[in-house]
């Protein structure tokens, strides 16, 4: 198959089969959560639940992931907290707020949106790059890491790092020609997810769970989530 | 013995659990918050590597992929051994104090999912057997340390001796019903005395109960349902039958979280009676101008500090109310705060039942040396604290390293001593 066949493949047929198994994948992950059934809490609140959900995901979302609330913690474990916070930011910006990326999510949903100047992204792409290469580094040596860590862990790691790379490449057209790295970049991205929902990077959706909870949970006893 | 471990995995885990261990990105950044781990180095402290069991018992069982790793012969079933690893870093090494729930960046509540696997190990047989002969002990005479109804009347009674004061005995219509600690009968009979008159002199109405004496439930420490439920019920027949309107919980922690967070749940109606604390009854007693103070009484040069237990701070919410009456006794001056205070108040070492485990001593006094470590950096005389276990554990981890100029005090002791009677 050449360059071009390649791409339109992974544009078309392929997105479209890995785009209906994300969605299906990550619906069927969150009622089977769902269903598992909840109980009610009789005990009486000391404190709003509601305001400690506010403050679960004012803290979850801004704060921790640079201002740690626990200084020490911060202190014994700087990359996790700065690569793991300068990665997302990354992440958010390049492909909600990148011109391409938004151009794709306009062709998908019908509408688009106010993108950052592309050296603000191309510049926020290479700090998400170099942020995941530290957070491979740090997974590989710090001794907690270590032994929460399988293979499971890296191979997450890899296949969020490579469309990374692929559309890094493909915006400085390094090494290979634009339409072998475009069809890699897409390739890759088909293949990351189909497996999002089989992984735990579908952390992301169970995140807006655990964070209310903490909330709800902190909010109860009058405590700061 | 799995068998057990997994069926009280498999009845615990509603959306509440599965969407938190779904949750995990196993960033180990709960590791830096646990005393256990930062006191010894070892990896297999970090709080969600305790979880691990319940987590890996869920996705086989729960999980689309799980299931068709299972059926490949990818999955290890649990077996007895692990169940018997995992209560070595489960039982002697947390004290359940919930310090990672506030760092982890998704927020999972760790310490209440390796409450699960505790009771999951529990069930299995694998207890430490320290903690397990209390667990008999109480269930058998009611308090871990095998004082019966007795003892506890004679204790009640010698209050008349001691301070002059007739202690209330199952009194009907009284407005509070308190209960006590194990540890206060075995190790500080003086609380009751002191509080006995800081109860008289604030006009409380109030009683105790040989039947609901005890708040100490082992059945919480080890997860054992049946036995907390048993225990609760003891407090909540005795609360509905005397018709009170607060249960006043002394220098209990772990029983006071029971009693106000879990009791409703357990026995599936919200209380017709309110559950409090002295951390908090004593401060609203000085607030609501009950009883009177003499704040010179400590003064004395000395500098106090608080130290937040992780039950009734940290879980129950407390931790103004102590401080208001501990700076209006000792004044904003002779306070000063630890480094880690209030939410983020570091374990004394001592909760979650480590003091009945003798294997976990070693444990128990590196996370003492971390608190001690703030302690010194403050350079505070005495150590005032709500709860008797904290208590217990900060003098014995004193003694161990040796230190002999600084004091550790309740608060109930405090208010009583600089009580002004009229």
């Amino acid at each position: 198959m050449n360059p071009q066949a390649m791409l339109a493949f992974a544009r078309g047929p392929f997105f479209n089969v890995a785009i209906t198994f994300f969605i299906a994948g990550m619906l069927y992950r969150i009622a089977n959560v769902i269903f598992l059934g909840w109980s009610k809490d009789l005990s009486k609140p000391r404190g709003s639940k509601g305001l400690g959900v506010v403050k679960s995901f004012l803290r979850g979302g801004l704060i921790l992931p640079f201002f740690p609330r626990e200084k020490k913690a911060f202190v014994n474990n700087p990359i996790t907290y700065l690569a793991g916070g300068l990665f997302h930011l990354s992440l958010f910006i390049v492909v909600i707020l990148g011109a391409a990326h938004m151009l794709a999510w306009k062709s998908l949903l019908g509408f688009g949106w106010w993108t950052l100047p592309l050296p603000i992204v191309d510049f926020m792409a290479a700090v998400g790059i170099i942020a995941m290469v530290m957070l491979l580094i740090n997974r590989l040596n710090h001794p907690v890491l270590k032994r929460l860590s399988g293979a499971a862990e890296f191979f997450n790691w890899f296949l969020v790092f490579v469309p990374m790379v692929t559309g890094y490449m493909m915006t400085h057209h390094m090494f290979l020609p634009y339409e072998n790295l475009f069809a890699l970049h897409m390739v890759s991205i088909n293949i990351l997810l189909i497996w999002i929902p089989l992984s735990r990077i579908s952390h992301f959706v169970f995140y807006f769970f655990s964070r209310t909870i903490h909330g709800v949970e902190w909010g109860k006893r009058g405590t700061m989530p | 013995m799995t068998d057990k471990t997994m069926d009280v995995f498999i009845k615990k885990t509603g959306g509440w659990a599965a969407s938190q261990l779904e949750a995990c990105t196993r960033c180990g950044i709960c590791a830096e918050a646990c005393p256990y781990y930062l006191s010894t180095g070892n990896p297999d402290y970090t709080p969600i590597w305790k979880v691990e069991l319940l987590s890996r018992a869920y996705q086989q069982r729960y999980t689309l992929v799980g299931k068709v790793k299972t059926a490949l012969g990818f999955n290890k079933a649990i077996s007895d051994e692990d169940v018997r690893d995992w209560s070595l870093i489960d039982f002697n090494a947390c004290s359940m104090c919930g310090k990672c729930a506030a760092v982890c960046p998704m927020g999972i509540e760790i310490n209440k999912l390796i409450g699960t696997v505790r009771a999951g190990v529990t069930a299995a047989g694998y207890t430490p057997k320290g903690l397990m002969d209390k667990a008999k002990a109480q269930d058998e005479f009611g308090s871990p340390n095998g004082d019966g109804p007795e003892a506890y009347a004679d204790w009640f009674a010698s209050a008349e001796k001691e301070v002059g004061i007739k202690v209330p005995v199952d009194v009907k219509g009284a407005d509070v019903l308190v209960v006590f600690t194990s540890l206060e009968i075995t190790g500080k009979k003086s609380n009751l005395y002191s509080l006995a008159q800081v109860l008289e002199a604030g006009g409380v109405s109030w009683t105790t109960s040989l039947e609901a004496r005890d708040a100490f439930n082992m059945g919480t420490i080890v997860g054992n349902g049946k036995l907390q439920k048993k225990l609760l019920g003891r407090i909540y027949d005795a609360a509905k039958n005397l018709g009170v309107k607060k249960i006043l919980v002394t220098e209990c922690g772990h029983g006071f979280v029971a009693l106000r967070d879990n009791m409703p749940n357990i026995f599936g109606e919200a209380l017709p009676f309110e559950v409090t604390h002295i951390a908090e009854f004593l401060p609203k007693l000085i607030d609501d101008g009950k009883i009177k103070v003499d704040a010179s009484k400590y003064d004395d040069g000395k500098t106090y500090t608080f130290h937040d237990s992780c039950k009734i701070q940290r879980a129950g919410g407390i931790m103004d109310e102590p401080r208001t009456a501990l700076k209006l006794l000792v004044g904003d001056n002779s306070f000063k705060e630890l480094a880690s205070n209030r939410e983020e108040g570091l374990c004394c070492g001592g909760g979650g039942g480590l003091r009945a485990i003798p294997e976990a001593f070693d444990n128990r006094m590196a996370a003492f040396k971390l608190k001690l470590d703030e302690v010194e950096e403050v350079d505070a005389d005495v150590v005032v604290s709500t709860c008797n276990n904290c208590q217990l554990q900060l003098k014995e981890g004193l003694g161990f390293y040796n230190v002999e100029d600084v004091e550790v005090k309740g608060l109930i002791e405090m208010v009583a001593d600089a009580l002004v009677l009229n």
